[in-house]
């Protein structure tokens, strides 16, 4: 039983890196990115093509980081201008259906052309025990480098200027700007970070587990279930919410298969939609 | 200092502020008043940059202003406390008056000026903005908008859905900021009590200027009596 | 001068006095009629070719697809992005019916168009209880969309799983039939637009139209928004239960894929956003124009998700409301029932002076 509530851990460190991408872009900019998950493929392949072109490891990694800002500072000159030009409802949807467009676009383009194609970064040693349970290394750097990730974004929203600027854009956007904080700037800040912690969700679950060019639209789906649970634009809620999910999952998992364990995640979203909308830790409209 | 010129502006074509023109001289404090609906707020956030003016000029100490977003107009010295104080909910007394000075590093000095103004913010410090009553949180909206020292302050109806003791409060705070030399304009429904506190004012009515005047000229007008003192 | 006044009163009220004259019932016939023609010569024009066949049977499904999502959607507003799964509500559904639980065919048909349509208007009365907006009704039905999908899969034993459902029951008779499988389903085509063109001259299509306009004034005139919602969800999930049971049973064979989000509704959503959200005959428009289009680029595999996805960039940034509605937007001059008033259409300017 501890193995599996340690692997649910593991996953649900994921689970959150996932979502905070997302909910932080929902939050700022009632922006729905369907494309996040595509997005981590993308830095996937980057990062597969580094190495195999004979980058070593490390830096392969740091270019696919690089790749991800640099997709969501595109994402935001590009795809995004016209849905900025809307509000609120209208915007999250125009931003749901030219998201949903661009990650078909990229399966589509990815599937066709590099159809075998994926990353696997394996960390060598051993397994090493924690509470009598031997995990392999992979997991075992993927969730400490997530957690230094979160923890990083937790500091960086609390304690510096640039991080408050952000939160009070979330806040109240109108008392933001009569501050002399530009919503924009600091959208297209998220969208580059959004981007940054795709290709970090595609590098650590590459050290569990492959990362083929089909993973996309589930890396999606689960980024959305966790987004939905935690609350829309709160990072701990994100946290929270994936750990939470996670441990469920692998339980579930275990004892009743993996479409049905599926199912149970995805039923928890549709709770929270119907009994507590603004999620865990989300504000209440 | 402030001049607005023949403001035009309203929402989705329709105007609700029509041919306005005032100025607010250095120093001075300046009211518009008017009943609900006159205008005032449109005229505020057009003078904010929260809403595009239809036609007009606003010029401030000698530069056009009018048609920048509200984020560039505020950087060059002018403080909003708007009506519905846009406060940033989850985030404490500390962290609103912090943001309040950005781009720049919050000024002790200046937090201090502030925290005499209001003592009851001090206290609640380390407290979410979105828990405080309202007259607390009108002290925080002006208490923020003070924190990047601006030249000009102006506010639209500070004093709704205060009791009238802590209308008076508010009041005061603003003359220990007029006597350090801070320029006011206030957009208040609340007339006698503006009228005590400002030099000048106008009388905005349906989106237009109808009267201009000096406190004590309005306060004599038989028209303004009527229409906001209560007198018969 | 009355069109300008129709326009600023709104298009309701005065359109459904004009349209209660029996002209504009052959009005709204006569344009099925010629489409119902049309694709009734399709198989004569095809030939014999099985393979051709399969497909067009299979655009005519789609065609049904878009009918009932285009009532859903484009007539109450409702996201509902579980076309698939309802129409494999009934296609499962109806097989498992069938050849396990030894029911007619008719009978399983008609058992699971009801459960689909049920299902349908369940979704509906839960959003429209929960107060959900167009977003959070999109990711509930997402959510059960991808719910069903593994179920599917997990469920296996009763389903079939990966491997997919042969359905025994009607094998051999005229529905495995290609050629008179399509006209089944033209004819449930035809009935779909029919239902559809009937209800859009009645006060539920009235009722539809004040939603669309404007949910808050029509709630402030007595529409009651929920009903109307639910009813359109109701006979909508019914529309697409009934096309994907038959489909089922003349295909013979069903998978997860064959319901699929990705196969189905995102092509279904392309369809109607080309063929024209709202009006009656973009569907079949959207389906024909894609079914062709797919049979172009079928040797292009993954590469046509490409495609897809730019058409929905494209379709949704630039013709928002479809090829039908832009048309008749500029051929007509008064509003139509089916268009929204064009919004470039300037506002009256009111600059009174004083």
């Amino acid at each position: 039983m501890t193995a599996i509530i340690l692997d649910g851990i593991v996953l649900g460190l994921q689970f959150g890196l996932l979502a905070a991408g997302l909910t932080l872009v929902y939050g700022l900019g009632g922006v729905l990115n369907l494309a996040f998950g595509e997005m981590a493929v993308i830095t996937a392949m980057v990062v597969l093509f580094a190495m195999e072109a004979g980058v070593p490891a490390a830096p392969a990694v740091g270019l696919g980081l690089v790749a991800g800002g640099l997709l969501g500072l595109v994402f935001d000159l590009t795809i995004l201008r016209p849905v900025y030009r809307r509000k609120h409802e209208a915007r999250v949807l125009l931003s749901l259906l030219l998201t949903l467009g661009v990650a078909f676009m990229v399966e589509g383009l990815l599937n066709w052309r590099y159809p075998l194609k994926a990353l696997s970064l394996q960390i060598g040693g051993g397994a090493i025990e924690i509470l009598g349970v031997p995990m392999r290394r992979g997991s075992l750097l993927a969730s400490a480098i997530t957690l230094v990730a979160l923890g990083g974004l937790f500091l960086f929203f609390r304690s510096t200027a640039l991080g408050r600027a952000i939160r009070s854009v979330i806040e109240d956007e109108e008392g933001a700007r009569l501050v002399g904080i530009d919503p924009h700037l600091m959208l297209r800040l998220i969208l580059i970070l959004s981007g940054v912690l795709a290709a970090l969700v595609a590098v650590t679950r590459s050290m569990v587990t492959p990362v083929n060019v089909k993973a996309g639209f589930g890396i999606t789906v689960f980024a959305l279930i966790v987004t939905v649970v935690g609350g829309l634009g709160t990072v701990s809620g994100a946290f929270l919410a994936g750990v939470i999910l996670g441990v469920v999952s692998s339980i579930a998992a275990s004892y009743i298969g993996t479409f049905l364990s599926l199912v149970i995640l995805l039923m928890a979203a549709a709770l929270t939609i119907l009994i507590r909308p603004s999620g865990l830790l989300g504000v209440r409209e | 200092m402030l001049e607005v010129s023949r403001i035009y502006a309203g929402y989705q074509g329709n105007d609700v502020v029509h041919d306005v023109s005032f100025h607010v001289e250095e120093g001075e404090a300046v009211m518009i008043i008017g009943s609900n609906g006159a205008g005032k707020t449109t005229l505020f956030r057009t003078m904010c940059g929260l809403l595009a003016a239809s036609s007009g000029k606003v010029r401030f100490r000698g530069e056009e202003i009018a048609g920048l977003p509200a984020q560039h107009i505020v950087r060059r010295g002018i403080g909003f406390v708007p009506a519905e104080r846009h406060l940033f909910p989850r985030m404490t007394v500390q962290e609103n008056l912090s943001l309040g000075a950005y781009p720049k590093r919050p000024d002790p000095e200046t937090m201090s000026v502030v925290i005499d103004l209001f003592p009851r913010l001090a206290e609640r410090r380390r407290q979410r903005a979105g828990t405080m009553s309202g007259g607390e949180q009108q002290m925080l909206a002006v208490g923020r908008a003070l924190m990047s020292r601006p030249r000009l302050l102006v506010l639209d109806e500070p004093t709704t859905g205060l009791a009238p003791k802590l209308a008076h409060e508010a009041y005061e705070a603003l003359n220990v900021l007029r006597r350090q030399g801070l320029t006011l304009l206030v957009a208040e429904q609340q007339v006698p009590l503006a009228m005590a506190f400002c030099d000048r004012g106008y009388v905005l009515e349906n989106g237009f200027v109808r009267l201009e005047g000096s406190s004590q000229q309005l306060a004599a007008d038989p028209r303004v009596r009527t229409a906001y003192l209560g007198v018969t | 001068m009355s069109s300008r006044l129709t326009r600023a009163t709104g298009t309701s009220l005065i359109g459904v006095a004009e349209r209660r004259s029996s002209r504009s019932l052959l009005a709204m016939l006569a344009p099925i009629a010629l489409v119902a023609a049309a694709l009734a010569l399709v198989p004569l024009w095809l030939g014999g070719s099985r393979v051709m066949m399969g497909v067009a049977l299979l655009g005519l499904a789609f065609a049904g697809y878009a009918i009932g999502f285009n009532l859903i959607f484009g007539s109450t507003g409702q996201l509902f992005l579980c076309v698939g799964a309802l129409a494999g509500v009934a296609g499962y559904g109806g097989a498992i019916l069938a050849d396990r639980g030894g029911l007619p065919i008719l009978v399983s048909i008609l058992l699971a168009t009801l459960a689909a349509g049920l299902v349908g208007g369940l979704l509906s009365w839960i959003a429209v209880r929960r107060s959900l907006g167009v977003i959070f009704t999109g990711i509930i039905t997402l959510i059960f969309s991808l719910t069903f999908e593994n179920l599917l899969f997990g469920l296996g034993q009763m389903t079939g799983g990966e491997a997919g459902f042969q359905i025994s029951s009607g094998a051999g008779t005229f529905l495995r039939e290609l050629t008179p499988g399509y006209y089944l389903m033209l004819a449930l085509v035809v009935l779909f637009l029919v239902v559809h063109g009937l209800l859009r001259r009645s006060h539920i299509g009235w009722g539809f139209r004040a939603l669309r306009d404007d949910g808050v004034a029509a709630e402030l005139t007595g529409v009651n928004v929920a009903r109307y919602r639910v009813y359109a969800a109701l006979i909508g999930a019914a529309m697409l239960g009934l096309a994907g049971a038959t489909y089922a049973f003349t295909r013979g064979r069903i998978s997860p894929t064959t319901f699929g989000f990705t196969q189905v509704d995102v092509v279904v959503l392309v369809m109607l956003a080309f063929g024209g959200i709202g009006s009656l005959l973009g569907p079949i428009l959207g389906a024909v124009t894609f079914t062709a289009i797919n049979e172009v680029l079928i040797g292009f595999g993954e590469l046509r998700l490409l495609a897809y996805g730019a058409l929905i960039i494209i379709l949704f940034l630039w013709i928002p409301r479809g090829v039908i509605p832009t048309l008749g937007g500029l051929f007509r001059r008064r509003p139509s029932s089916s268009v929204d008033p064009p919004d470039d259409t300037p506002a009256p300017a009111r600059r009174e002076p004083g």
